[in-house]
């Protein structure tokens, strides 16, 4: 009887030994992120934080996790919904934890490797950083990067999340940043109907109405939606009446600068059908909308671009209602339904 | 030790014999046991006296007034007291429904269809709006196919935040303003936050549950309590955008859960 307990016992030890022996080690599998034809050049450095699977996965997890912020409840993913290119649906301004409003439109989440600079006004000048911004913003996720890292290194899922993903194998703020780059980064979107168009593939091709609204995009909207990123990534004050309940300058906030005064970053057109509503503070539902403040909505609040002065003293973009309905259409032709349900970046 | 056995075999019998007398001796001579039917739930939506329609401008306290385009809430745990206090509880896995305005026939009516449900005379309906702390700590994966549908319909945030227990998307008029959007998205937040509220409704005269009838219970809905219930709540205080907060959720749930109300019910 002594014998077989001690049998017994000596099973337990082995298993519990083998157990803890059962370190994760880092897999290196690495993830190729897209270069798309007609894109221009990547700007993220890639040589830097190389993309690996169990890097993609864990930052997939730490997108959809609610501990990063002070409720537990609030992930990126909550202003950030796939469907809509990774946007705050039906939201004019983010909402976050314990119904803070904040005072922008949350921005789709598409092709951020071919960024220069994040948020509406440009507060983010490196993909890695930028997540700290709404981690810690009070009325996003109001949570600091110390409670953050203190609570997934508590969790032992994580714990073998980061050894796998990360060389050094930490829970830290480096590598979550680093993981949550590596998943941003794999979020191209390039295969829109226009995007097969332009680089001939599939033989898809643009009816006339799309035809026309391209045509006269190129010729009164592609000096600031430049290449097919469709934005020039510059800052720009496009006469919007200045809204005295937010009063948001900008640019301006950056470097305080008055030739910054109501400037925010061109955003990108691509997967413009459903990211709605537009503008920085979200003010507009509709594209309709979007195009009627273009050709007569605009107003001189100080600083305007100089590329919308019209012969007549006045701001804004001349457009007629067939020159609407056609780039209302083109603008459709950026919808890419691939992206939008790319399991890759689904939460299920 | 045959004692023991014994004594199994009579406790074994005594509750079998509790079992069989619970389901039959109710109903005088009428049998039921065995027996299960069909209950239909029909809610319709209205906005005091007023059928719900989209687009159509209500007035409401402070000189407000709102337009909704989506209105759909969450309704589960549905379960039945029957004359004698007994009560059937619809199976947990498929206890959880959306009823959403646009699934509603000519009448404006959404049915929610239980199937098996036991023979018996109901005097109540008791349900939650929303999903309970137990079902949704069951985690993504203990949701069944209800997840998706959650998230199909817009009822979902990222899982870590939960459900969306109402949904009200439209516009507000004011003195001030004009069409300034209103989006009620109220539910428990995460792990933090319960909004889950139940509600139970007395039938105005009882419903039986056969094999052979599918009894109706009409109940409304009255979309103004959302914001005239319990409590008046103004959207120009900040009630046109309800999302998280822990101030102004749980009033929204709360009066959520008294704007229901049984008109009447079809023993067919």
């Amino acid at each position: 009887m002594k014998k077989y307990s001690l049998l017994l016992l000596g099973c337990l030890i082995i298993f519990s030994c083998t157990k803890e022996s059962e370190t994760v080690d880092y897999v290196a599998i690495p993830l190729e992120v897209a270069l798309p034809d007609n894109f221009p050049d990547i700007v993220y450095n890639l040589d830097n934080n190389p993309v690996t699977e169990a890097g993609f996965e864990l930052g997939k997890d730490l997108f959809y996790e609610g501990k990063l912020s002070v409720n537990d409840a609030i992930p990126c993913a909550f202003c950030h919904e796939q469907a809509f290119a990774f946007t705050h649906h039906g939201h004019n301004l983010s909402h976050g934890v314990n119904g803070g409003v904040g005072f922008r439109n949350a921005q789709p989440i598409q092709n951020l490797a071919y960024q220069t600079s994040f948020m509406w006004n440009g507060a983010a000048s490196h993909l890695d950083l930028q997540p700290i911004i709404p981690i810690t913003a009070e009325v996003e996720m109001g949570e600091t990067l110390s409670n953050v890292i203190s609570k997934l290194s508590a969790d032992s899922q994580y714990q073998e999340k980061f050894a796998r993903a990360f060389e050094d194998g930490e829970v830290s703020t480096e590598n979550m940043l680093k993981a949550l780059s590596q998943f941003m980064v794999m979020m191209v979107s390039s295969n829109s109907k226009y995007d097969k168009y332009v680089r001939q593939e599939d033989n898809v091709t643009l009816t006339t109405i799309e035809l026309d609204g391209l045509n006269t995009f190129q010729q009164k909207c592609a000096t600031c939606h430049a290449t097919d990123l469709f934005t020039d990534q510059t800052f720009r004050n496009n006469g919007l009446p200045v809204n005295p309940l937010l009063n948001d300058t900008g640019r301006f906030e950056i470097l305080e600068d008055p030739n910054d005064l109501y400037k925010f970053k061109v955003p990108s057109l691509r997967n413009v059908e459903v990211s709605g509503p537009y503008m920085h503070d979200g003010r507009f539902t509709t594209l309709e909308v979007v195009l009627d403040f273009y050709d007569s909505g605009a107003v001189d609040n100080g600083n305007v671009d100089p590329l919308l002065l019209r012969a007549d003293g006045t701001y804004g973009i001349s457009l007629n209602d067939y020159e609407k309905e056609s780039l209302i259409s083109f603008l459709k032709t950026l919808t890419d339904n691939e992206y939008l349900n790319d399991e890759r970046f689904s939460e299920y | 030790m045959k004692l023991l056995k014994y004594t199994f075999a009579l406790l074994l019998s005594v509750t079998l014999a509790s079992c069989s007398t619970d389901n039959d001796d109710d109903n005088g001579s009428e049998d039921l046991s065995g027996q299960t039917g069909e209950l239909i739930l029909k809610f319709d939506n209205g906005v005091g006296d007023q059928d719900f329609i989209f687009g159509t401008s209500y007035s409401k306290s402070n000189n407000e007034s709102f337009k909704l385009e989506t209105l759909k809430y969450i309704v589960s745990n549905v379960r039945f007291t029957d004359s004698e206090g007994n009560v059937f509880t619809y199976p947990t896995e498929e206890n959880v429904f959306i009823v959403n305005e646009l699934d509603g026939n000519t009448a404006g009516e959404i049915y929610v269809t239980l199937n098996d449900v036991d023979a018996a005379d109901y005097v109540s309906v008791t349900f939650g709006v929303g999903i309970d702390q137990d079902r949704f700590l069951l985690g993504a994966e203990g949701q069944g196919a209800f997840l998706d549908e959650a998230s199909e319909e817009g009822m979902l945030w990222s899982w870590a935040t939960g459900y969306r227990f109402i949904r009200l998307d439209g516009t507000y008029s004011s003195d001030t303003v004009t069409d300034a959007p209103v989006n009620i998205h109220m539910g428990s937040v995460g792990t933090s936050l319960d909004n889950y509220r139940e509600v139970t409704l007395s039938f105005p005269n009882t419903v039986l549950v056969r094999e052979t009838t599918s009894p109706q219970v009409h109940i409304k809905a009255d979309i103004a309590k959302v914001f005239d219930g319990t409590t008046s709540v103004n959207f120009a205080d900040g009630y046109d955008q309800v999302h998280t907060d822990n101030v102004e959720t749980p009033i929204i749930a709360d009066n959520v859960n008294g704007m229901f109300s049984v008109h009447h019910v079809h023993n067919d």
